[in-house]
């Protein structure tokens, strides 16, 4: 196994989060020649170029989603997302930890390109110590005038602001971050309009994934060819995936896009713990169907996890082994939505309560068979009839775990206890 | 314009229709929570879920705009299973406890469930509780158990008023309706969110386990409390008024209430109501009183003639009711002697009366003296309605304090106390000196020049009259007090190209409605009848839902007038002030009680219908010039009843010519001796009209309004205290409270505070501030 290294590559330089380190491994090279070599609607055509897609989950092209902005004279905003809140998905984490002067690079050259003058850092409410970093990194980007008026005399300006949320995963959905950011409830707006034409204070915003920005440094140093060279034609590129679960090396591994999902598993991640074999995935944080042992083989890009049933999303990879229970799964990351759902509509809300409940009572032996018609009656009332993708994001595991291991229920609820033994933290709620 | 098909039926609507609305229009039932059109789209119950070709999933009505060529099915075995599904989650958490609730029979959760809903539950896990009957102010409760988070109530606040008073309080399944800060709302148009509310989750007090709707009766009537008339449904259960809603008119009003009128429709139950006839200090039979009162009337128009008869009306009857008066004195009694009372000395021309539409299209809404959120507050939602569609909309307020509020932020010229109308007529002259109606105007003006509260550069003067002159859609609100506003807004409307409309924000409430029926409203009719009795012409009045003591801008004149006439009569819902000054006391009905025509301030009749018989033995003043016709042997034959509608013009009473413009005098500005204050009267509909018991809370405790500065001088901290006054008619004592909008040396009050009569001491009387000692012994 060769790990290739562009976003975390200087992850294991002591010292990487402070400028001067930073700048002594190359750092704030990009931007010099983003600045220097590049008119901003260059850099748009270049990422255009690139493929590079966002890595926040949906996947959406990046250069489309900038070339989206109105050309009307409105102030334009860049949001980063760093609300990273999705259950086994870790690698904005590590990069604003870690190594923040990539991000605050990236961001440079994204809101030159995009022709911001203001840009925002969504921080998720959880990330005390990344939000420190943050603030510290971007004080150090001002003193060395990567930040502020008139950016290394090229005649571009910046302002970064480090906004920490108050933990909300749903302040993660792009509309309900800038509700937040603007100092409201954090629950989704209507779309239309996108916030590429109405976002922040309703001027014209970008919104994107701290990972993707942290694309922008390479991208400019090796150029969209490079970026080329790795993945596949529809999805180029590196991706880090956070693997978690039962392997022996749980951690953040940055991949050349369409690398097999069991490369990542045995060889990145060192295998399954304990020698037991894999029973299912979750390959793309909590929000997707799981993967079965036999679907191993699938390479790691959106169009065939697509395919596979399942998506690529965050790139949050949960390895579950052969003596875990799918019910107990299924109520915990249910459980999770559940608290999560900001309350907006009706089917998120009640919905991800109920079918909690109905899990829970399941895996404590106590289901009846009448309960898993319900589970999929509920699965399909709240199914595409949300507001926002958190009702059927909360659907992705259980709706795919009763399809793939339908004994599994059935015998809880015709037992009357777990086959595999788990115990729930708390089984029911009240 | 967009062509779809909803069922299979075709329509045409404008661009940015939501399906919702469309389908509406052609009468097919589409189920909403959360939307409303005031509002806009939420999409947050997902109850309106229709199937739309060529989507792969059921969207929202309520939030899909048509598109040429849609089609949509609102029906259909995906979109009835979407919308059961989304009852069965709303229910699962609600307590299902119909059979308690006031909502119960009036309920879109019932009715719907009714509909599409699933006939058995599944849910069997436990409900999650929440907080129940919880008031969240005087009137209103909250059931958080029952409700379905639409959020109209918080978006309404927040939103439409602009008052956040409301808001979402936790996450998920456990959210809630809150106050903000948990405190009570304490907005003048809370009730509406009871109107708004779907479900049993937001209930009136005063209406709680009143009745079944099943037991009700109700009526459509207007709001008898201001100038506005906004229209309401009454709700009556066994000869009582238990409750009052706004009645929305489709396409013309939303049917906002302010809590004034939603909440203050018990005057006809509270204590000090007259359920009998009062002769000389005793209560007396009906029939003896009828039999006294004719006697009186008999031997009056014997020994003095018609003339010495005279008329008192105020501003409670119908149009009708004026009618008959009217012609009561005309053919039974012969006297020309008909006044209606008044508190204000501004008449304004049928021909400048613009209508509430003016509002919807307004680019420039001035308000002249008064603050239209304490006079006529709905006419405040208007404008803020207005303002949200149009955030380009100037607002000015030209008065003796800051007259604009945050809700509608706008430019305040801050003057001396009655001086708005020669400030306009100099500042027209400012822009347009050469116009001969310009010239007019200020022909006695002389040397006038404006002293302002708070800095205002000449420059901004200009503006202000440009904008007077060009502004696109002019609405003037104005108060009625300098009679010479008059002749400025003739001048503004013969100036301007566009159109000016001006709506009068002072009452009686059915003052034009009295117009019409043939009343002459006009001041120095009031004027000259009280200057006539005072003179010992006048020998026995009618007071007939007037109170001269409390109305008339001078008290002590009020009362000589009335202790000189030999015989009075009040006709009314209660006694009037000073009770000895009457010689009988009759109880007569008052809205709710009788049918009728009300006029607003547009100028628009509206009908209201009784629901109930007046108590005790009340009777419609028709009954009361019925029998006293008798006693004089005369017939009064009111059949046919008069239409007071004008077939040719609508609803709306048909404009007249235009007077000629006079000129506006110089002012005066009285000699002000240091720490004084200028008295300055305001509406405010919350004080001086009829009472009411569940108002009560809201009845404002400090009245009177100061400047911080004259307020720490004068030793009135927080929340306010009392201060005696003293003027050259005498002392009152009033309770006082800062408002930062008051500038230094005036204090507002509102007109009729019972204990504080502004008319004591007049309208802009100079007063100073003494010991409340020296009040209490006067």
């Amino acid at each position: 196994m060769t790990q290739t290294f562009y976003l975390l590559r200087n992850q294991a330089v002591p010292d990487i989060d402070r400028i001067e380190v930073y700048e002594a491994n190359q750092g704030y090279q990009a931007l010099r020649k983003a600045l220097k070599e590049y008119e901003p609607k260059a850099l748009v055509e270049m990422v255009k170029a690139s493929g590079l897609r966002g890595r926040g989950g949906a996947g959406f092209p990046t250069g489309m989603k900038w070339s989206f902005l109105p050309d009307d004279g409105r102030p334009r905003y860049l949001v980063v997302n760093s609300d990273e809140a999705e259950p086994g998905t870790f690698k904005d984490r590590e990069l604003i930890e870690k190594n923040p002067h990539l991000l605050i690079e990236g961001m440079i050259i994204s809101s030159y390109a995009t022709g911001a003058r203001e840009a925002y850092i969504y921080c998720r409410g959880e990330f005390l110590f990344g939000s420190e970093q943050l603030k510290r990194a971007v004080a150090e980007a001002y003193q060395r005038g990567y930040l502020g008026e008139n950016i290394l005399d090229s005649g571009f300006s910046l302002d970064i602001k480090v906004y920490r949320g108050a933990g909300a995963y749903i302040c993660g959905e792009e509309s309900a971050l800038l509700e937040s950011l603007e100092g409201k409830r954090g629950n989704p707006r209507l779309k239309p309009p996108f916030p590429a034409v109405a976002g922040l204070y309703g001027m014209p915003t970008v919104v994107n994934n701290v990972e993707t920005i942290c694309n922008l440094p390479p991208l400019v140093e090796n150029g969209p060819e490079w970026y080329r060279s790795m993945g596949t034609e529809k999805s180029p590129g590196l991706k880090i995936m956070s693997v978690s679960g039962h392997v022996n090396r749980p951690g953040n591994y940055e991949i050349p896009l369409a690398t097999p999902l069991r490369a990542l598993i045995e060889e990145y991640a060192g295998g399954v713990k304990g020698g037991r074999q894999v029973k299912a995935v979750i390959p793309g944080g909590s929000s997707v169907p799981v993967m079965t042992k036999d679907q191993l083989d699938t390479p790691l890009d959106y169009e065939s996890i697509l395919a596979a049933g399942s998506m690529l999303g965050s790139g949050g990879c949960i390895v579950i082994d052969d003596q875990t229970c799918m019910v107990a799964v299924s109520a915990r990351l249910l459980k999770f939505y559940r608290e999560e759902s900001c309350g907006k509509c009706t089917p998120c809300r009640e919905g991800t309560f109920w079918m909690t409940d109905v899990l829970e009572r399941m895996e404590a032996g106590e289901g009846t068979p009448h309960d898993l018609d319900l589970i999929r009656d509920m699965a399909d009332n709240i199914a595409g009839k949300c507001f926002c993708p958190l009702g059927d994001a909360a659907l992705g595991v259980v709706v795919s775990a009763m399809k793939y291991f339908p004994d599994e229920f059935e015998a809880h609820v015709t037992e009357h206890t777990c086959p595999m033994g788990a115990r729930l933290y708390d089984t029911v709620n009240h | 314009m967009i062509r779809l098909t909803i069922d299979d039926r075709e329509i045409t609507v404008p661009e940015g229709t939501m399906v919702v609305d469309a389908a509406q229009e052609l009468g097919i039932d589409v189920p909403i929570y959360c939307y409303h059109q005031a509002l806009g789209p939420l999409g947050a119950c997902r109850i309106c879920l229709v199937q739309v070709e060529k989507m792969p999933k059921l969207v929202t009505a309520c939030t899909t705009a048509v598109q040429e060529g849609m089609v949509v099915h609102t029906r259909g075995s995906a979109v009835d299973k979407g919308r059961q599904g989304v009852l069965e989650f709303l229910l699962i958490n609600h307590p299902l406890d119909c059979p308690v609730c006031d909502k119960g029979g009036e309920c879109f959760l019932q009715d719907y469930t009714f509909q599409y809903g699933s006939a058995a539950g599944r849910y069997d896990e436990p409900k999650i509780h929440k907080l129940k009957d919880a008031a969240i102010n005087e009137f209103i409760i909250i059931d958080q158990e029952r409700c379905v988070l639409c959020q109209r109530c918080v978006r309404f606040m927040g939103e439409y008023v602009g008052e956040e008073q409301l808001l979402l309080e936790g996450r998920g399944v456990e959210t809630v309706v809150s106050t903000v800060s948990h405190q009570p709302m304490d907005s003048q148009f809370s009730g509406n969110v009871i109107d708004l509310c779907p479900v049993g989750a937001l209930l009136s007090i005063p209406y709680r386990y009143k009745a079944r709707p099943w037991n009700l009766e109700r009526a459509e009537s207007v709001c008898p409390h201001c100038p506005v008339a906004c229209t309401t449904s009454v709700t009556s259960r066994e000869g009582h008024v238990i409750r009052v809603e706004g009645r929305p008119i489709p396409g013309h009003d939303w049917g906002w209430l302010c809590d004034r009128g939603r909440f203050g429709y018990d005057f006809g139950y509270v204590e000090d109501r007259l359920l009998n006839a009062w002769l000389d200090g005793e209560i007396t039979s009906a029939a003896e009183s009828t039999r006294t009162i004719g006697s009186w009337l008999n031997d009056t128009l014997e020994q003095h003639g018609g003339d010495s008869v005279a008329f008192l009306v105020g501003g409670q009857q119908t149009m009708e009711e004026a009618y008959q008066i009217r012609r009561f004195a005309d053919e039974v009694v012969g006297t020309s002697k008909v006044a209606v009372s008044r508190s204000v000395k501004g008449y304004l021309p049928l021909g400048l009366n613009g209508t509430f539409e003016d509002l919807d299209r307004a680019d420039t809404i001035v308000y002249l003296g008064q603050d239209p959120y304490d006079a006529v507050p709905v006419v405040h939602l208007k404008v803020r309605d207005r303002y949200r569609d149009n955030p380009g909309l100037k607002v000015i307020g030209i008065g003796a304090y800051d007259l604009t509020r945050s809700t509608v932020p706008g430019d305040a010229f801050v003057l001396e106390p009655g001086e708005e109308a020669a400030f306009l007529a100099y500042t027209l002259a400012k822009v347009a000196a050469s116009n001969p109606i310009i010239a007019r105007l200020g022909e006695e003006l002389g040397d006038f020049s404006p002293t302002f509260k708070g800095a205002k550069s000449e420059q901004e003067v200009e503006t202000l009259g440009r904008q007077l002159l060009e502004s696109e859609h002019l609405v003037l609100l104005w108060d009625g007090k300098d009679p010479h506003m008059e002749s400025v807004l003739l001048a503004l409307r013969g100036l301007r190209e566009d159109v000016t409309a001006v709506l009068p924000t002072f009452g009686p409430a059915n003052w034009r409605g009295f117009e019409r029926a043939g009343i002459a409203v006009d001041y120095d009719r009031l004027e000259a009848f009280v200057e006539e009795a005072i003179q010992g012409k006048i020998h026995l009045l009618f007071s007939i839902g007037a109170d001269l003591l409390r109305d008339y801008p001078d008290r002590e004149r009020a009362k000589a007038a009335l202790a000189a006439i030999d015989r009075v009569v009040s006709v009314g819902l209660f006694f009037p002030e000073q009770r000895e000054l009457y010689h009988a006391v009759i109880p007569g009905a008052g809205w709710s009680e009788v049918d009728g025509t009300y006029t607003n301030m547009e100028g628009r009749m509206q009908v209201a219908k009784a629901t109930v018989q007046p108590p005790g033995q009340s009777r419609p003043v028709r009954t009361y010039l019925g029998s006293w016709a008798h006693a004089l042997k005369k017939s009064f034959v009111l059949e046919p009843e008069w239409d007071p509608f004008d077939h040719n013009a609508g609803d709306l009473i048909a404009k007249d010519a235009l007077p000629e413009v006079q000129s506006v005098p110089k002012p005066a500005r009285p000699a002000m001796k240091d720490g004084a204050l200028r008295l300055v009267g305001t509406a405010l509909v919350m004080e001086g009209g009829m009472p009411s018991e569940i108002l009560q809370p809201r009845i404002p405790k400090y009245p009177g309004r100061i400047s911080l500065a004259d307020a720490s001088r004068l030793g009135i901290g927080e929340p306010g205290g009392e201060l005696g006054l003293r003027g050259q008619q005498g002392m009152i004592s009033v309770m006082v409270a800062v408002d930062e909008r008051i500038p230094q040396g005036v204090l507002v009050l509102p007109y009729g505070v019972v204990g504080s009569p502004l008319n004591q001491l007049g309208d802009g009387a100079v007063v100073e501030a003494v010991s409340l000692e020296e009040v209490s012994l006067r």
